[in-house]
């Protein structure tokens, strides 16, 4: 398992690699600059700042500039908020959106698992039909919808929960609910589709069958026998699901306030903050990366015929 | 369940040993059978018909032009009264809440003086004479046909995104499927690469850098859309691929362009066609999704994101701006969610009989 | 094979509601078990062996099945109409039942110790050490070399001869009265197929256990079982012991089946025997004998009134109206060319 989880972490390097280059040749390349948009400056001065940032280097000077401090940790200064630079910008911001991001994705998966589980037992009852009624319109309704209205409704018009802000303010937890309920809704509706209709084929299997005919409580099939096999896809959803709460984040801080990277990310890509966005994308992948890492091993350890020698 | 489907199928109606009625069924037709059960689905596909066609016929709809701004239309409620007499009661209430919060009870010379404009504008102007059911939005746009013909754009988008994804990913993964080997693992590694990719952060980033223009967001989205499809394709065809029916068809001499097309595609479309009604929607989201961050079409175009976002400015005080491109654009979704689930149930037969 | 009956089924009828029409998968089956019998169910795909075995211990899937009448006494007491815990109590413990394909038939996520020792602890109370040493030991029994640590394995460690000797294993780990194996055998090779029968047959001859053994190959029912149902449509058209029905054939079907076996004692030059036909639609069928489509010798009766049941001796039965002429009543008797 070592050796597994050691290779998987040295396939990283290609991936983040064709992320880097990718992102950083595209924002390169296109037109415009990071000081285009200001004032128009004296001809010395704009010399002076591209200089400084090393853009009169060929671009490939800059890449392997680039390359090296990012190994060593450094993802640069940011260009358009001169007194920070990318670390501490990054540093300030990422650990609010992973917890508005964990948040939402234990949201999802909890009352995920349960109301797919409760509806594949109740199948075709009122229980069933109600709640994947409610997964289909939280698949279908776009968060940017959803965000919005619960505002509207929630802190607006009743005034039960709090517009903006977050947990280190004054409001406290209370702040934290809307964001991350909105951001886990299209997740918690695709996992319990996804868990009812794991269970309900699992329930079809030779294998619970043969459960049966030992004799075995309901109960004790459910559990140890059917539970197993049918979370496996679940499991496997995690990582897309994370990848997109990811994505989801960025509107999500926008509509509630949230002082998270995502904020930044959308400004600075239209600023054209080479660094910061450049940093943004890298920190999002190694992320990414180790989650789909995380759940990888999970599902080597529930499902035994998958060998990781 | 595999059938080898051949070239055309013929319906006759034959007698069984027992002189029973035999009826034999095509693939389209008992899916379509199997549509029609599902309530929920096939209210989704005629729900889905409408939204086409109302996009479709948009321009020869009687809607008010949806780019003419009218400032004095700004902002008007949902009514079903002319835009004149909306106007001037719209004005009447924001002159009452004034006058009661200076405690008086008559209109001074200014708010007379807009209130005559307005009758002698009543008169005159023909605009007036406009309804808008379901109000008009910042500029006085009617939202109505903004939300129409936001919505011609965003179908459009989807339609075209999705045939799209669906032509590269069927094409690589049928030659991924098909041919194995190297071709396999090369196509298959590099989609694994682009899978491993945060795709909407680079297609955001796209987006901001290379600007708003329609067809660099086909391309952006479509650019990583067409992964799954691939993979889905590809497993198909490798399961297919070795199935005794394919054999057989070799084993009459048959090429393989032939295989392809006439057992392997036949047999593919069943998913082909439940992936793409779902992956409709899924287009939708995302263009609206970029265009709801400012990174979508631009004005004087509109989609449905980008009203959207529009909406959330005024949202507190007038909620229609959102509500209505919001309540729109979920009924579709909702329906298209619904229309694919079944699709894809109806052409799945191994999804057991319900009764 | 005593004289006491352990099984009686009675009239047995299970239906599957689907879309397409009614299938009368079971139509109407009766025999009778006794203890230490081994019996055979022969028939083609389709014929309701399967969902008969399935009904025996009430395991149908519903919907869309549902066992619309008849009655399944064991040692008396109808099994179709106990409450889910008696069922319990008797599946597994009384009435152990295997299934064809031991890699699906096997949960993949658990090891086999497990597995096993479930059956074990809920119907004979032992404790989690005394139930893995009788799992061990049930191993032991079946032939599985190295059972002590093999008992710890998941079910994809073992090759398919050695998954079928755990699920026989785990079978009669309880010591139950009647074994019901689903084509136990189908699925294997040849070779491993005649260890895995004799298994079987040491056993249950061992254990006293009664055997009901479906199959489609008579080779295998030649070999091990004393009493042989032969089904087709739903129904049982033949029923008596081995040698009766190898060589006092009566239904025309049962002939079918016997002249197709490809012989050794004959010319190589000779053409291989095949009934004609198509096994039928078993959906919406009429009221006949399913068979007359594909009978040599049916009349005009057979293709409009199910036959009765005619006795022999020894309790070999057949239901054909070329040995019930009395009962056609007002039908026509009359030959049929085919």
């Amino acid at each position: 398992m070592g050796k597994f989880i050691v290779k998987r972490l040295l396939e990283l390097i290609p991936t983040m690699f064709v992320i880097v280059t990718l992102s950083f040749f595209m924002i390169r390349l296109a037109p415009g600059g990071p000081f285009s948009s200001e004032r128009k400056v004296s001809p010395e001065i704009m010399a002076n700042l591209q200089h400084k940032y090393h853009m009169d280097e060929p671009l490939g000077m800059q890449y392997l500039r680039y390359l090296g401090d990012m190994l060593h940790g450094d993802l640069g200064p940011s260009f358009k908020n001169k007194d920070f630079t990318v670390n501490q910008l990054i540093g300030a911001s990422m650990p609010n959106s992973l917890i508005l991001g964990v948040t939402a994705l234990a949201i999802a998966v909890l009352f995920g698992i349960s109301f797919g589980l409760l509806s594949a037992v109740c199948q075709n009852t009122w229980v069933d039909y109600t709640t994947m009624s409610a997964a289909s319109i939280g698949l279908s309704v776009p968060l940017f919808v959803v965000g919005p209205v619960a505002v509207l409704v929630f802190a607006l018009r009743l005034r039960w929960l709090p517009t903006s802000g977050w947990i280190n303010g004054r409001q406290g937890w209370k702040t934290i609910i809307m964001p991350a309920m909105t951001l886990a809704l299209p997740y918690f509706s695709s996992i319990a589709r996804l868990t009812r209709a794991s269970v309900l084929e699992t329930l079809r299997s030779d294998y619970i069958r043969t459960a049966r005919a030992k004799g075995l409580k309901n109960s004790v099939v459910m559990v140890k026998h059917v539970l197993r096999g049918a979370l496996l896809p679940v499991v496997s959803y995690l990582g897309p699901a994370f990848a997109g709460i990811v994505t989801g984040s960025v509107v999500i801080e926008q509509i509630f306030l949230v002082p998270g990277i995502g904020n930044f990310f959308v400004k600075s890509a239209l600023n054209r903050d080479y660094t910061l966005i450049l940093g943004t994308v890298v920190v999002y992948s190694a992320i990414l990366v180790v989650m789909n890492l995380i759940v990888d091993v999970l599902y080597g350890i529930l499902d035994p015929r998958i060998s990781y020698e | 369940m595999i059938t080898a489907i051949g070239k055309k199928k013929n319906k006759e109606q034959g007698k069984n040993e027992f002189n029973q009625e035999m009826k034999s069924v095509s693939l389209a037709a008992d899916a379509w059978r199997r549509l029609k059960k599902n309530r929920m689905a096939y209210i989704g596909f005629w729900v889905t018909v409408i939204y086409l066609a109302v996009g479709l016929f948009a321009p020869v709809l009687p809607l008010h032009p949806y780019a003419q701004q009218n400032t004095d239309h700004a902002y008007l409620k949902p009514s079903l009264r002319s835009a004149g007499i909306v106007e001037l009661e719209t004005r009447k209430a924001y002159f009452a809440k004034v006058m009661a919060k200076e405690g008086r009870t008559a209109y001074n010379q200014d708010e007379q003086a807009q209130i005559d404009s307005i009758l002698k504008r009543n008169k005159t102007d023909p605009q007036q004479q406009r309804h808008y059911i379901l109000g008009t939005d910042s500029l006085g746009r009617d939202m109505l046909s903004r939300t129409i013909y936001g919505g011609r754009i965003s179908m459009m988008i989807g339609l075209v995104g999705t045939v799209t994804a669906l032509l590269i990913g069927i094409i690589v993964g049928a030659i991924a499927g098909y041919a194995g080997g190297a071709a396999d693992t090369i196509l298959m590694r590099f989609v694994d690469i682009m899978y491993g990719l945060p795709y909407m952060l680079i297609v955001i980033i796209m987006m901001a850098i290379l600007g708003r223009n329609v067809a660099i967001l086909f391309v952006a989205i479509a650019l990583v859309s067409w992964l799954t499809i691939a993979r889905v394709v590809r497993g198909q065809v490798m399961s297919l691929k070795n199935t005794e029916f394919i054999l057989a068809a070799r084993s009459m001499g048959a090429d393989p362009w032939h295989i392809v097309v006439h057992h392997l595609i036949p047999n593919t479309l069943g998913i082909i066609i439940a992936y793409a009604a779902l992956s409709l929607p899924e287009f939708i989201m995302s263009e609206s999704f970029l265009s709801f961050l400012g990174l979508g079409v631009s004005a004087p175009l509109a989609s449905w994101g980008s009203l959207i976002s529009d909406g959330v400015q005024g949202m507190q005080l007038y909620p229609w701006c959102l509500l209505v491109p919001g309540i729109i654009m979920t009924v579709f979704l909702f329906a298209m969610n619904f229309l694919g689930d079944g699709v894809r149930d109806a052409f799945d037969p191994q999804s057991k009989n319900r009764v | 094979m005593t004289d006491e009956i352990i099984l009686q089924v009675k009239d047995l009828r299970t239906y599957f509601y689907l879309d397409a029409g009614v299938v009368k998968a079971v139509d109407g089956i009766s025999f009778d078990l006794h203890k230490g019998e081994t019996l055979g169910i022969v028939g083609e795909s389709g014929s309701g062996k399967s969902v008969t075995n399935l009904s025996i211990i009430n395991l149908i899937q519903t919907p869309p099945g549902r066992i619309t009448g008849g009655q399944v006494l064991f040692h008396g007491e109808d099994i179709l109409k106990m409450n889910s815990n008696r069922l319990r109590e008797i599946r597994g413990n009384r009435i152990a039942m295997i299934f064809q394909d031991p890699m699906s038939s096997l949960n993949p996520y658990l090891k086999i110790s497990t597995q096993m020792m479930e059956a074990i602890q809920l119907h004979q109370g032992l404790n989690k050490k005394d139930a893995k040493a009788k799992a061990v030991e049930m191993l032991k029994l079946a032939g599985i070399p190295g059972a002590e640590k093999r008992v710890d394995y998941y079910p994809h460690q073992f090759s398919g001869g050695m998954r079928q000797r755990v699920m026989i294993a785990m079978g009669l780990s309880c010591n139950p009265d009647i074994l019901i194996a689903d084509e136990p055998t189908s699925a294997l090779d040849v070779t491993i197929q005649a260890q895995i029968l004799e298994l079987m047959q040491d056993l249950t001859r061992r254990l006293g256990t009664a055997v009901i053994m479906i199959t489609h190959s008579l080779g295998v029912v030649a070999g091990i079982c004393d009493t042989i149902n032969v089904m087709y449509a739903g129904r049982i058209v033949e029923r008596g012991t081995t040698d009766d029905i190898f060589y006092d054939t009566k239904h025309p079907y049962t002939q079918g089946l016997i002249k197709s076996v490809p012989r050794l004692d004959r010319d190589t030059g000779e053409r291989l025997f095949s009934i004609e036909g198509q096994p039928p639609n078993v959906i919406d069928l009429p009221d006949c004998c399913p068979f007359y489509p594909r009978c040599h010798r049916a009349m005009e009766i057979c293709r409009q009134k199910y036959p009765p049941v005619a006795q022999f001796i020894n309790g070999h039965c057949t239901s054909c109206w070329l040995y019930s002429p009395k009962d056609a009543g007002t039908f026509n008797l009359k030959d049929e060319k085919k």
